[in-house]
Protein backbone atom coordinates (compact mmCIF):
# COMPACT_ATOMS: atom_id res chain seq x y z
CA UNK A 1 0.00 0.00 0.00
CA UNK A 2 1.28 3.41 -1.02
CA UNK A 3 -0.23 6.11 1.22
CA UNK A 4 0.08 9.69 0.45
CA UNK A 5 -2.86 12.75 0.55
CA UNK A 6 -4.92 11.09 -2.23
CA UNK A 7 -4.63 7.65 -1.57
CA UNK A 8 -5.51 8.03 1.90
CA UNK A 9 -8.56 10.42 0.62
CA UNK A 10 -9.51 7.69 -1.52
CA UNK A 11 -9.25 5.26 0.70
CA UNK A 12 -11.49 7.31 3.15
CA UNK A 13 -14.30 8.25 0.25
CA UNK A 14 -14.52 4.98 -0.38
CA UNK A 15 -15.05 3.37 3.11
CA UNK A 16 -17.70 6.34 3.61
CA UNK A 17 -19.11 6.09 0.44
CA UNK A 18 -19.27 1.97 0.96
CA UNK A 19 -20.88 1.95 4.08
CA UNK A 20 -23.33 4.71 2.68
CA UNK A 21 -24.57 2.87 -0.41
CA UNK A 22 -24.92 -0.15 1.27
CA UNK A 23 -27.97 1.42 3.83
CA UNK A 24 -28.70 4.11 0.75
CA UNK A 25 -29.23 0.98 -1.32
CA UNK A 26 -31.56 -1.22 1.12
CA UNK A 27 -33.52 1.94 2.39
CA UNK A 28 -34.33 2.86 -1.43
CA UNK A 29 -35.48 -0.52 -2.01
CA UNK A 30 -37.71 -1.23 0.68
CA UNK A 31 -38.92 2.52 0.01
CA UNK A 32 -39.60 1.77 -3.47
CA UNK A 33 -42.03 -0.97 -2.10
CA UNK A 34 -43.65 0.36 0.24
CA UNK A 35 -44.43 3.99 -2.11
CA UNK A 36 -47.65 4.10 -3.66
CA UNK A 37 -49.26 1.35 -1.64
CA UNK A 38 -52.49 2.90 0.68
CA UNK A 39 -51.74 3.42 4.02
CA UNK A 40 -52.40 6.08 7.04
CA UNK A 41 -51.75 9.95 6.59
CA UNK A 42 -49.56 9.73 9.30
CA UNK A 43 -47.48 6.52 7.77
CA UNK A 44 -47.70 8.06 4.44
CA UNK A 45 -45.54 11.47 5.97
CA UNK A 46 -43.49 9.11 7.40
CA UNK A 47 -42.54 7.47 4.20
CA UNK A 48 -42.11 10.99 2.74
CA UNK A 49 -39.80 12.12 4.96
CA UNK A 50 -37.50 9.09 5.54
CA UNK A 51 -37.48 9.17 1.67
CA UNK A 52 -36.08 12.75 1.38
CA UNK A 53 -33.60 11.84 4.02
CA UNK A 54 -32.31 8.99 1.93
CA UNK A 55 -32.23 11.05 -1.28
CA UNK A 56 -30.67 14.26 0.76
CA UNK A 57 -27.91 11.72 2.18
CA UNK A 58 -27.59 9.96 -1.23
CA UNK A 59 -27.32 12.75 -3.42
CA UNK A 60 -24.36 13.91 -1.40
CA UNK A 61 -22.70 10.32 -1.98
CA UNK A 62 -23.29 10.72 -5.51
CA UNK A 63 -21.79 13.67 -5.66
CA UNK A 64 -18.58 12.92 -4.29
CA UNK A 65 -18.90 9.58 -6.44
CA UNK A 66 -19.03 11.98 -9.40
CA UNK A 67 -15.64 13.92 -8.07
CA UNK A 68 -14.15 9.98 -7.54
CA UNK A 69 -13.75 10.11 -11.27
CA UNK A 70 -10.59 12.40 -11.82
CA UNK A 71 -9.44 11.64 -8.53
CA UNK A 72 -8.84 8.04 -9.33
CA UNK A 73 -6.66 9.27 -12.18
CA UNK A 74 -5.29 12.14 -9.83
CA UNK A 75 -4.40 9.09 -7.36
CA UNK A 76 -2.85 6.93 -9.69
CA UNK A 77 0.00 10.08 -11.21
CA UNK A 78 0.42 10.51 -7.45
CA UNK A 79 1.99 7.41 -7.07
CA UNK A 80 3.79 6.70 -10.29
CA UNK A 81 7.56 8.09 -8.68
CA UNK A 82 7.03 5.12 -6.28
CA UNK A 83 6.34 2.10 -8.78
CA UNK A 84 9.37 1.34 -10.16
CA UNK A 85 9.58 1.31 -13.91
CA UNK A 86 6.29 3.46 -14.34
CA UNK A 87 6.58 6.94 -15.91
CA UNK A 88 3.21 7.77 -16.49
CA UNK A 89 -0.54 6.17 -14.83
CA UNK A 90 -0.25 3.41 -17.57
CA UNK A 91 2.62 1.69 -15.35
CA UNK A 92 0.78 2.00 -12.49
CA UNK A 93 -2.42 0.27 -14.08
CA UNK A 94 -0.08 -2.48 -14.71
CA UNK A 95 0.51 -3.50 -11.06
CA UNK A 96 -2.94 -5.00 -10.93
CA UNK A 97 -4.01 -4.60 -14.26
CA UNK A 98 -7.50 -6.48 -13.97
CA UNK A 99 -8.69 -4.64 -11.25
CA UNK A 100 -7.79 -1.45 -12.59
CA UNK A 101 -8.89 -2.27 -16.11
CA UNK A 102 -12.10 -3.08 -14.43
CA UNK A 103 -12.59 0.10 -12.65
CA UNK A 104 -11.28 2.21 -15.51
CA UNK A 105 -14.34 0.99 -17.62
CA UNK A 106 -16.64 0.62 -14.15
CA UNK A 107 -15.97 4.70 -13.54
CA UNK A 108 -17.43 6.40 -16.65
CA UNK A 109 -20.70 4.32 -16.71
CA UNK A 110 -20.86 5.23 -12.97
CA UNK A 111 -20.35 8.72 -13.93
CA UNK A 112 -23.01 8.69 -16.53
CA UNK A 113 -25.52 6.50 -14.47
CA UNK A 114 -25.14 8.65 -11.62
CA UNK A 115 -25.25 12.35 -13.53
CA UNK A 116 -28.56 10.76 -15.09
CA UNK A 117 -29.87 10.34 -11.54
CA UNK A 118 -29.25 13.62 -10.66
CA UNK A 119 -31.03 15.30 -13.60
CA UNK A 120 -34.03 12.82 -12.90
CA UNK A 121 -33.75 13.76 -9.42
CA UNK A 122 -33.80 17.48 -9.93
CA UNK A 123 -36.53 17.33 -12.96
CA UNK A 124 -38.75 15.26 -9.70
CA UNK A 125 -38.04 18.32 -7.66
CA UNK A 126 -39.78 21.18 -9.76
CA UNK A 127 -42.89 19.08 -9.63
CA UNK A 128 -45.70 19.70 -7.33
CA UNK A 129 -46.38 15.80 -6.88
CA UNK A 130 -43.25 14.58 -7.59
CA UNK A 131 -44.23 11.89 -9.52
CA UNK A 132 -40.92 10.23 -10.75
CA UNK A 133 -40.06 9.58 -6.85
CA UNK A 134 -40.65 5.35 -7.16
CA UNK A 135 -38.79 5.14 -11.08
CA UNK A 136 -36.30 7.18 -8.73
CA UNK A 137 -36.05 4.89 -5.61
CA UNK A 138 -35.93 1.87 -8.06
CA UNK A 139 -32.79 3.34 -9.88
CA UNK A 140 -30.48 4.50 -7.21
CA UNK A 141 -31.23 1.34 -5.22
CA UNK A 142 -29.51 -0.38 -8.74
CA UNK A 143 -27.08 2.55 -8.70
CA UNK A 144 -25.87 1.86 -4.73
CA UNK A 145 -25.13 -1.21 -5.96
CA UNK A 146 -23.02 -0.01 -8.19
CA UNK A 147 -21.44 2.41 -5.91
CA UNK A 148 -20.84 -0.25 -3.64
CA UNK A 149 -18.57 -2.24 -6.01
CA UNK A 150 -16.92 0.73 -7.35
CA UNK A 151 -16.06 2.00 -3.81
CA UNK A 152 -14.75 -1.64 -2.96
CA UNK A 153 -12.58 -1.49 -6.00
CA UNK A 154 -11.16 1.42 -4.82
CA UNK A 155 -9.93 0.38 -1.45
CA UNK A 156 -9.08 -3.07 -3.24
CA UNK A 157 -6.49 -1.45 -5.35
CA UNK A 158 -5.26 1.23 -3.02
CA UNK A 159 -4.48 -1.24 -0.72
CA UNK A 160 -2.99 -3.58 -3.07
CA UNK A 161 -0.50 -1.58 -4.87
CA UNK A 162 2.85 -2.49 -3.61
CA UNK A 163 5.72 0.37 -3.86
CA UNK A 164 8.81 -2.12 -5.00
CA UNK A 165 6.30 -3.48 -7.48
CA UNK A 166 8.46 -3.15 -11.13
CA UNK A 167 6.60 -2.54 -14.32
CA UNK A 168 6.92 -2.23 -17.94
CA UNK A 169 5.60 1.13 -19.14
CA UNK A 170 3.08 2.24 -22.13
CA UNK A 171 5.73 2.56 -24.50
CA UNK A 172 6.38 -1.07 -24.78
CA UNK A 173 2.49 -2.18 -25.13
CA UNK A 174 0.70 0.92 -26.16
CA UNK A 175 3.21 1.47 -29.04
CA UNK A 176 3.82 -2.15 -30.71
CA UNK A 177 3.09 -2.54 -34.40
CA UNK A 178 -0.38 -4.84 -33.92
CA UNK A 179 -1.98 -2.43 -31.45
CA UNK A 180 -5.56 -3.17 -32.07
CA UNK A 181 -6.14 1.05 -32.12
CA UNK A 182 -3.62 0.95 -35.48
CA UNK A 183 -4.92 -2.40 -36.70
CA UNK A 184 -9.09 -1.74 -36.64
CA UNK A 185 -8.44 1.43 -39.13
CA UNK A 186 -5.79 0.12 -41.04
CA UNK A 187 -7.91 -2.41 -42.00
CA UNK A 188 -10.46 -0.26 -43.47
CA UNK A 189 -8.19 2.78 -44.43
CA UNK A 190 -5.57 1.03 -45.64
CA UNK A 191 -1.73 2.04 -44.10
CA UNK A 192 -2.21 5.70 -44.36
CA UNK A 193 -5.19 5.70 -42.15
CA UNK A 194 -4.19 8.33 -39.92
CA UNK A 195 -5.47 10.85 -42.36
CA UNK A 196 -9.10 9.36 -43.17
CA UNK A 197 -9.24 8.55 -39.20
CA UNK A 198 -8.51 12.10 -38.93
CA UNK A 199 -11.16 13.31 -41.46
CA UNK A 200 -14.08 11.14 -40.27
CA UNK A 201 -13.95 12.43 -36.64
CA UNK A 202 -14.37 15.97 -37.27
CA UNK A 203 -17.03 15.02 -39.72
CA UNK A 204 -18.94 12.95 -37.11
CA UNK A 205 -18.00 15.68 -34.26
CA UNK A 206 -19.59 18.48 -36.59
CA UNK A 207 -22.23 16.24 -37.67
CA UNK A 208 -23.38 15.49 -34.31
CA UNK A 209 -22.66 19.36 -33.10
CA UNK A 210 -24.79 20.09 -35.99
CA UNK A 211 -27.65 17.67 -35.28
CA UNK A 212 -27.26 18.86 -31.61
CA UNK A 213 -27.85 22.58 -33.27
CA UNK A 214 -31.05 21.49 -35.08
CA UNK A 215 -32.35 20.21 -32.26
CA UNK A 216 -32.80 23.18 -30.24
CA UNK A 217 -33.13 25.58 -32.89
CA UNK A 218 -36.56 23.91 -33.64
CA UNK A 219 -37.15 22.46 -30.61
CA UNK A 220 -37.56 18.89 -31.75
CA UNK A 221 -37.12 16.60 -28.66
CA UNK A 222 -39.03 13.76 -30.21
CA UNK A 223 -37.94 10.38 -28.56
CA UNK A 224 -36.29 8.50 -32.15
CA UNK A 225 -34.37 11.76 -32.35
CA UNK A 226 -32.72 11.43 -29.30
CA UNK A 227 -32.29 7.73 -29.65
CA UNK A 228 -30.37 8.81 -32.83
CA UNK A 229 -28.26 11.36 -31.61
CA UNK A 230 -27.14 9.11 -28.01
CA UNK A 231 -26.10 6.31 -30.97
CA UNK A 232 -24.23 9.11 -32.76
CA UNK A 233 -22.55 10.34 -29.66
CA UNK A 234 -21.61 6.64 -28.77
CA UNK A 235 -20.31 6.40 -31.95
CA UNK A 236 -18.06 9.75 -32.32
CA UNK A 237 -16.87 8.73 -28.56
CA UNK A 238 -14.77 5.81 -30.41
CA UNK A 239 -13.66 7.89 -33.25
CA UNK A 240 -12.47 10.28 -30.71
CA UNK A 241 -10.57 7.65 -28.82
CA UNK A 242 -9.16 6.62 -31.67
CA UNK A 243 -8.15 9.32 -33.66
CA UNK A 244 -6.42 10.61 -30.19
CA UNK A 245 -4.25 7.55 -29.67
CA UNK A 246 -3.39 7.49 -33.34
CA UNK A 247 -3.04 10.55 -34.60
CA UNK A 248 -4.16 14.05 -32.10
CA UNK A 249 -1.80 12.46 -28.85
CA UNK A 250 1.40 11.81 -30.80
CA UNK A 251 1.09 15.08 -32.64
CA UNK A 252 0.31 17.26 -29.42
CA UNK A 253 3.38 15.98 -27.35
CA UNK A 254 5.45 16.06 -30.23
CA UNK A 255 5.94 12.73 -29.93
CA UNK A 256 5.39 11.02 -33.15
CA UNK A 257 5.51 7.15 -33.11
CA UNK A 258 3.98 7.36 -29.25
CA UNK A 259 0.42 6.62 -28.74
CA UNK A 260 -0.28 6.77 -24.67
CA UNK A 261 -3.19 9.06 -23.29
CA UNK A 262 -1.36 9.16 -19.98
CA UNK A 263 1.53 10.29 -21.63
CA UNK A 264 -0.53 13.24 -23.43
CA UNK A 265 -2.13 14.11 -20.05
CA UNK A 266 1.02 14.22 -18.38
CA UNK A 267 3.32 16.32 -21.21
CA UNK A 268 0.42 18.67 -21.92
CA UNK A 269 -2.14 18.97 -19.10
CA UNK A 270 -4.50 21.03 -20.62
CA UNK A 271 -5.57 18.05 -22.53
CA UNK A 272 -7.18 16.77 -19.89
CA UNK A 273 -9.76 19.70 -20.14
CA UNK A 274 -10.19 19.07 -23.71
CA UNK A 275 -10.77 15.13 -22.38
CA UNK A 276 -13.29 17.00 -19.79
CA UNK A 277 -15.49 18.59 -22.21
CA UNK A 278 -15.49 15.97 -24.65
CA UNK A 279 -16.92 13.64 -21.86
CA UNK A 280 -19.06 16.24 -20.52
CA UNK A 281 -20.67 17.03 -24.09
CA UNK A 282 -21.24 13.32 -24.83
CA UNK A 283 -22.06 12.27 -21.49
CA UNK A 284 -24.98 15.33 -21.88
CA UNK A 285 -26.68 14.04 -24.95
CA UNK A 286 -26.79 10.64 -23.39
CA UNK A 287 -28.46 12.13 -20.46
CA UNK A 288 -30.68 13.77 -22.79
CA UNK A 289 -31.45 10.70 -23.86
CA UNK A 290 -31.75 9.26 -20.15
CA UNK A 291 -34.21 12.33 -19.15
CA UNK A 292 -36.46 11.51 -21.58
CA UNK A 293 -36.57 8.15 -21.36
CA UNK A 294 -37.05 7.79 -17.78
CA UNK A 295 -38.59 11.24 -16.95
CA UNK A 296 -41.79 10.98 -19.06
CA UNK A 297 -44.79 10.96 -16.68
CA UNK A 298 -47.71 13.24 -15.88
CA UNK A 299 -46.72 16.09 -14.50
CA UNK A 300 -43.01 16.37 -15.96
CA UNK A 301 -44.46 16.73 -19.53
CA UNK A 302 -44.42 20.48 -19.64
CA UNK A 303 -40.98 20.39 -17.52
CA UNK A 304 -39.34 18.07 -19.79
CA UNK A 305 -38.91 20.49 -23.02
CA UNK A 306 -37.39 22.99 -21.32
CA UNK A 307 -34.85 20.39 -19.08
CA UNK A 308 -33.91 18.84 -22.61
CA UNK A 309 -33.26 22.15 -23.99
CA UNK A 310 -30.92 22.89 -21.34
CA UNK A 311 -29.20 19.38 -21.46
CA UNK A 312 -28.64 19.45 -24.98
CA UNK A 313 -27.72 23.33 -25.00
CA UNK A 314 -24.83 21.96 -22.43
CA UNK A 315 -24.23 19.17 -24.69
CA UNK A 316 -23.87 21.36 -28.08
CA UNK A 317 -21.36 23.94 -26.00
CA UNK A 318 -18.91 20.95 -24.37
CA UNK A 319 -18.57 19.57 -27.38
CA UNK A 320 -17.63 23.22 -29.15
CA UNK A 321 -15.63 23.77 -26.54
CA UNK A 322 -13.64 20.36 -27.45
CA UNK A 323 -13.46 20.83 -30.52
CA UNK A 324 -12.08 24.28 -30.57
CA UNK A 325 -9.61 23.19 -27.94
CA UNK A 326 -8.07 20.28 -30.47
CA UNK A 327 -7.73 22.74 -33.25
CA UNK A 328 -6.06 25.50 -31.42
CA UNK A 329 -3.49 22.78 -30.30
CA UNK A 330 -3.41 21.57 -33.60
CA UNK A 331 -2.88 24.87 -35.15
CA UNK A 332 0.09 25.76 -32.76
CA UNK A 333 1.58 22.58 -32.80
CA UNK B 1 -31.31 34.55 -24.70
CA UNK B 2 -29.69 35.38 -21.56
CA UNK B 3 -29.10 32.37 -20.09
CA UNK B 4 -27.64 32.05 -23.71
CA UNK B 5 -25.11 35.49 -23.40
CA UNK B 6 -23.86 33.98 -20.24
CA UNK B 7 -23.41 30.27 -21.71
CA UNK B 8 -21.21 32.68 -24.49
CA UNK B 9 -19.84 34.71 -21.70
CA UNK B 10 -18.49 31.63 -19.65
CA UNK B 11 -17.01 29.73 -22.96
CA UNK B 12 -14.96 32.99 -23.86
CA UNK B 13 -13.86 33.47 -19.59
CA UNK B 14 -12.85 29.84 -19.61
CA UNK B 15 -10.93 30.01 -22.70
CA UNK B 16 -8.42 32.80 -22.17
CA UNK B 17 -6.69 30.17 -20.11
CA UNK B 18 -6.99 27.08 -22.61
CA UNK B 19 -5.16 29.55 -25.06
CA UNK B 20 -2.16 30.32 -22.80
CA UNK B 21 -1.66 26.73 -22.28
CA UNK B 22 -2.29 25.70 -25.58
CA UNK B 23 0.46 28.20 -27.08
CA UNK B 24 2.76 27.51 -23.81
CA UNK B 25 6.22 25.96 -25.90
CA UNK B 26 7.39 22.47 -24.55
CA UNK B 27 10.85 21.80 -24.46
CA UNK B 28 12.30 18.75 -24.94
CA UNK B 29 16.24 18.90 -24.61
CA UNK B 30 16.55 15.96 -21.90
CA UNK B 31 14.09 14.07 -23.24
CA UNK B 32 13.27 11.12 -24.94
CA UNK B 33 12.29 11.62 -28.95
CA UNK B 34 10.30 8.43 -28.61
CA UNK B 35 8.27 8.33 -25.06
CA UNK B 36 9.26 12.18 -23.55
CA UNK B 37 11.10 10.56 -20.68
CA UNK B 38 13.74 12.18 -18.90
CA UNK B 39 17.00 10.86 -20.27
CA UNK B 40 19.60 9.38 -17.90
CA UNK B 41 23.01 9.91 -20.45
CA UNK B 42 24.28 6.83 -19.32
CA UNK B 43 21.70 4.45 -21.65
CA UNK B 44 21.50 7.08 -24.13
CA UNK B 45 21.35 6.52 -27.62
CA UNK B 46 21.67 9.26 -30.17
CA UNK B 47 20.53 8.88 -34.23
CA UNK B 48 22.55 11.56 -36.16
CA UNK B 49 20.39 11.96 -39.61
CA UNK B 50 21.46 12.82 -42.74
CA UNK B 51 19.65 16.36 -42.27
CA UNK B 52 21.64 17.43 -40.15
CA UNK B 53 19.17 17.23 -36.97
CA UNK B 54 20.06 14.58 -33.98
CA UNK B 55 17.36 12.31 -32.34
CA UNK B 56 18.10 11.21 -28.80
CA UNK B 57 16.60 8.16 -26.78
CA UNK B 58 16.20 7.16 -23.44
CA UNK B 59 17.10 3.28 -23.93
CA UNK B 60 18.26 0.83 -26.60
CA UNK B 61 14.50 0.02 -27.10
CA UNK B 62 13.30 3.05 -27.70
CA UNK B 63 16.44 3.53 -29.95
CA UNK B 64 15.26 -0.14 -31.74
CA UNK B 65 11.90 1.09 -31.61
CA UNK B 66 12.09 4.09 -33.16
CA UNK B 67 14.90 2.84 -35.74
CA UNK B 68 12.43 0.77 -38.30
CA UNK B 69 10.60 4.68 -38.44
CA UNK B 70 13.57 6.57 -39.14
CA UNK B 71 16.27 4.42 -40.61
CA UNK B 72 16.30 5.92 -44.10
CA UNK B 73 17.12 9.22 -42.57
CA UNK B 74 20.35 8.10 -40.24
CA UNK B 75 23.56 9.01 -41.08
CA UNK B 76 25.00 7.66 -37.87
CA UNK B 77 24.23 5.82 -34.47
CA UNK B 78 26.41 6.77 -31.50
CA UNK B 79 25.64 4.59 -28.14
CA UNK B 80 26.93 5.57 -24.61
CA UNK B 81 29.77 3.48 -22.93
CA UNK B 82 27.94 2.40 -19.85
CA UNK B 83 31.28 1.71 -17.87
CA UNK B 84 32.66 5.33 -18.77
CA UNK B 85 29.94 7.26 -20.09
CA UNK B 86 31.54 7.73 -23.55
CA UNK B 87 30.12 8.36 -26.21
CA UNK B 88 31.20 5.82 -28.75
CA UNK B 89 29.62 4.47 -32.69
CA UNK B 90 27.18 1.93 -32.38
CA UNK B 91 29.79 -0.10 -35.12
CA UNK B 92 32.41 -0.29 -32.41
CA UNK B 93 30.08 -0.90 -29.64
CA UNK B 94 29.77 -4.64 -27.57
CA UNK B 95 26.26 -5.36 -27.07
CA UNK B 96 25.18 -7.92 -23.95
CA UNK B 97 21.97 -8.74 -22.97
CA UNK B 98 21.70 -10.05 -19.34
CA UNK B 99 19.42 -10.17 -16.08
CA UNK B 100 19.95 -6.53 -15.07
CA UNK B 101 17.60 -4.03 -16.41
CA UNK B 102 19.08 -0.65 -16.84
CA UNK B 103 16.25 1.32 -17.86
CA UNK B 104 13.27 0.15 -16.26
CA UNK B 105 9.97 1.35 -17.33
CA UNK B 106 11.14 -0.18 -20.76
CA UNK B 107 12.99 -3.27 -18.78
CA UNK B 108 15.73 -2.85 -21.00
CA UNK B 109 18.24 -5.50 -20.63
CA UNK B 110 20.84 -4.57 -23.56
CA UNK B 111 24.30 -2.80 -22.20
CA UNK B 112 26.91 -1.19 -24.00
CA UNK B 113 30.24 -1.13 -23.59
CA UNK B 114 33.16 -0.02 -25.49
CA UNK B 115 35.64 -2.95 -24.45
CA UNK B 116 35.39 -5.96 -24.72
CA UNK B 117 36.87 -6.25 -21.05
CA UNK B 118 33.78 -4.82 -19.50
CA UNK B 119 30.99 -6.72 -21.27
CA UNK B 120 32.69 -9.84 -20.12
CA UNK B 121 32.62 -8.64 -16.85
CA UNK B 122 29.36 -7.84 -17.23
CA UNK B 123 28.38 -11.02 -19.01
CA UNK B 124 29.63 -13.46 -15.98
CA UNK B 125 28.26 -11.17 -13.13
CA UNK B 126 24.87 -10.89 -14.60
CA UNK B 127 24.54 -13.77 -16.53
CA UNK B 128 24.39 -12.15 -19.74
CA UNK B 129 25.31 -13.76 -23.69
CA UNK B 130 26.38 -11.47 -26.17
CA UNK B 131 24.15 -9.70 -29.24
CA UNK B 132 25.00 -7.96 -32.20
CA UNK B 133 24.81 -4.59 -33.03
CA UNK B 134 20.93 -4.14 -33.96
CA UNK B 135 21.73 -1.03 -35.57
CA UNK B 136 24.67 -2.61 -37.86
CA UNK B 137 23.28 -3.84 -40.91
CA UNK B 138 20.96 -1.27 -41.59
CA UNK B 139 23.69 1.53 -40.86
CA UNK B 140 26.71 1.74 -43.01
Amino acid sequence: MILNALSITMIFIGALSALLAIWGGISSLILYRKWGRPSRPEEKTSLEDRSYLVLLIMVIVLLVRLINWPLFYATLQSIISDIEGAMCIFGVTQVKPGLTRFLELLKPVNFFLIGGWLILHILDRATKTSPLMKRKLLLLSVLSLLVLIDSFGDILLILRIAPESLVSCCTTITDILNRPTRTTPESIFGPEYARPLQGLFFITHLALMGLIGVSLKFKIFHRPILVLLFLFSFLNAILFLLSQIEVFAPAMMHLPFHHCLYCLWQYVPDSILLFAFFSLGTFSVGWGFTTDLFGRHGETADLLPIYLRKIYSFAFFFLSASLIMLVIHLLVD
Amino acid sequence: MKSQKRLVTYFIIIFIPFLVFSCEKRTSEDRCDYDGVRIQPLYAVYFSLKDGSEKQFCSMVCATMSFSKLKDRIEEVIVTDEASGTKIAASEAFFVESEMVNVPHVKNRIHIFAKKEDALKHLQKFKGRWVENPFYYSVK
